[in-house]
């Protein structure tokens, strides 16, 4: 396998970033977030996972997916702009994973989502291995490793001197075309391996979908959106028309995609104000259903890659390890039940 | 006996004399973080804690509880663990007619402060030395609620007075640079609402920041909605906000958001004289008078 310096990595990331749209990594009052990069500088190398999953990246929070223009009294539709090609770099295995996820539901099938299909497109995926599982990680019981070079185009992994390039696709490839590489001497690290968690087969689930359960675990849930919108494969969305600009004689009237979460309380509001799931157990549950049953039934690929953010994100400690773990046992309703 | 210890034979006490249905106070979840909990029965009791991870304010929960579990029944009654500062949401909630005080057993907690990164599974919470204290503990002179039924503990004696010392630091920036600060802090917010969600005072139905009709706000997570957002929300728990701190705490990008309710708190301090929930008021100090009535305060 090829090893590339860190020194020689930093020069390539400078170029990159020079020649197209650059995500990675980057320390924002503190935290950690994937950014645009104008320089390998900005980078923060020694990371965990950024907070937020890199699927901004490709479905942004706020899309605007079609702008109307009114000139007196005719109507045009501008010609979307063409997306610019972006590299997101530094992203971690279970990330990758994620935009899998995403892709079976975006672009897996007909109709393929049009402004997803073009970002998508336009990405490049440059990982980098986890040296170790963290708190919250559980990666490897969904399938996944922290050293797991599925999805990307390139994975990186530090070794001695620098890292090891594992360029898996012909976009990758292109990518490290005529990088000066030394030869690996000695074997790749192997990362630590976390605990294993139990996930109750898919065919289970409708069985536990009536347990109180459920009720007595959203008691505590806030309804806010956090587990969501970390989420790499929460992609729920709301769709709105604003007026962008308007003057006489001219209006600017912008098609709004923006994220949504199935936890709020008025996601599932019908015309009329009806709420199929009026409660915060039945919204809870449904973001479990989703991620374990309703996701591998509709598009194929579980709905969850134990990432852990949603974990270390909630504010009362609704810990998607701990729940895989009650409802795998068969008698959680009575142990929890008054 | 400990303070937890006396929280579990109260709360057994409670459900033994059949005074509530269900007690509402902290256990230890998972990855040992603290959590608030929802107990309904005697043999639930010793699921209670109380230490220095307990930082929730659970007055938050009372909004579920003043709905019948099953239509036609009664509310149940519950009982509440409450930290000092936390007790004076009861009355504030008390005086917006959100609660009814006969249907709270009020626990209350005299509070030695509460640990940094309580609440998530942070280092700094599990770490075996003596966490370091809150910001907002170590500037708390108010160690005893406001409001309570049953006292548990000694209240510790402390001798601090609140000198809105982290308000003053904002102030002293320029209108420009202050400006820069906000934007910048609101440009992270992702629109999440768990300041919002968590917060006992934020109990409309529907938030006017998200109306369907988009009628004050757009949906967009631009910095333009975020400042209405946060701006917004901030003026609406003016004399109102009792500091507890938590949408700070609950926030995954880390905005200091209690600078703008400490700000708008030390405003009406100095206005009026006034913090919010820490007397009993017949009605908030912002409310509207009908002509000839007088103001209560």
């Amino acid at each position: 396998m090829k090893v590339i310096t860190q020194e020689a990595l930093k020069a390539w990331l400078d170029r990159l970033a020079g020649e197209t749209a650059l995500f990675a990594p980057r320390s924002v009052d503190g935290i950690v977030l994937y950014r645009p990069v104008s320089r390998s500088g900005e980078i923060v190398f020694d990371y965990t996972r950024p907070k937020m999953s890199p699927k901004e990246a490709i479905f942004p929070s706020t899309d605007n997916i079609v702008s109307f223009e009114k000139h007196s009294q005719d109507v045009t539709l501008p010609e979307p702009a063409l997306e610019k090609q972006q590299v997101v770099f530094g992203l971690r295995p279970c990330d990758a994973h994620g935009i899998n996820v995403l892709d079976a539901v975006f672009i897996g099938r007909e109709p393929v989502d049009l402004s997803y299909a073009r970002r998508r497109e336009a990405t490049t995926l440059v990982g980098l291995s986890c040296p170790q599982m963290w708190e919250g990680c559980f990666c490897t019981s969904m399938g996944g490793a922290p050293d797991d070079p599925s999805h990307m185009d390139v994975l990186l992994t530090a070794v001695v001197g620098g890292y090891t390039v594992n360029a898996i696709t012909e976009k990758g490839k292109a990518l490290f075309a005529g990088l000066e590489l030394s030869e690996l001497t000695g074997e790749p690290p192997h990362p630590t391996v976390g605990e294993t968690v139990p996930v109750m087969p898919v065919g289970q689930w409708p069985k536990r979908f009536t347990d109180r359960y459920w009720e007595l675990l959203a008691e505590r849930c806030i309804g806010c959106r956090v587990c969501t919108y970390v989420c790499p494969t929460c992609r729920c969305f709301d769709v709105r028309d604003q007026v962008a600009e308007r003057r006489t004689n001219y209006a600017r009237y912008d098609r709004l995609r923006c994220w949504d979460a199935c936890t709020g309380p008025n996601y599932r509001v019908t015309a009329g104000g009806h709420n199929p799931r009026p409660t915060k157990g039945a919204r809870l549950r449904n973001r479990f259903f989703c991620k374990f049953y309703y996701m591998s039934q509709d598009y194929g690929p579980t709905g969850c890659v134990g990432c852990g953010r949603c974990i270390e994100a909630c504010p009362v400690n609704i810990d998607i390890v701990e729940v895989l773990h009650d409802v795998s046992k068969t008698s959680v309703a009575t142990e929890v039940t008054a | 006996m400990s303070q937890q210890e006396q929280i579990r034979a109260k709360a057994r006490e409670l459900f033994e004399s059949k005074q509530v249905e269900c007690v509402i106070g902290y256990e230890t979840g998972s990855r040992g973080q603290v959590r608030p909990a929802f107990i309904y029965g005697v043999h639930d009791v010793d699921r209670l804690v109380w230490n220095q991870g307990c930082t929730h304010n659970l007055t938050l929960y009372l909004h579920d509880k003043q709905k019948p579990a099953k239509k036609g029944e009664p509310p149940p009654r519950v009982a509440i663990v409450v930290k000092p500062c936390d007790s004076r949401d009861l009355n504030v909630l008390l005086a917006e007619t959100q609660i009814e005080r006969e249907r709270v057993y009020v626990i209350g907690v005299a509070c030695d402060g509460i640990a940094k990164g309580a609440g998530f599974a942070r280092p700094s919470a599990n770490s075996n030395q003596q966490p370091a204290m809150q910001d907002r503990c170590l500037r708390c002179g108010e160690r005893v609620p406001v409001v309570y039924d049953v006292l548990i503990g000694e209240p510790p004696q402390v001798d601090l007075k609140d000198d809105f010392a982290d308000v003053a630091r904002l102030e002293a920036m320029t209108p420009a640079e202050r400006v820069a600060f906000w934007l910048k802090q609101y440009d992270r917010c992702i629109r999440c609402y768990a300041c919002r969600q968590v917060c006992p005072g934020c109990y409309c139905n529907v938030c006017m920041f998200e109306r369907d009709d988009s009628l004050w706000v757009g949906v967009a997570t631009g910095v333009k909605e975020k400042e209405f957002f946060h701006l917004g929300r901030a003026y609406h728990l003016a004399a109102r906000c009792v500091e507890c701190n938590e949408c700070e705490r609950v926030c995954p990008m880390e905005l200091p958001l209690s600078l703008l309710n400490r700000k708008l708190a030390k405003e009406v301090l100095e206005l009026f004289r006034y913090r919010a929930g820490v007397e009993p008021v017949k009605a908030p100090l912002l409310t509207m008078l009908a002509e000839g009535e007088e103001p209560l305060i």
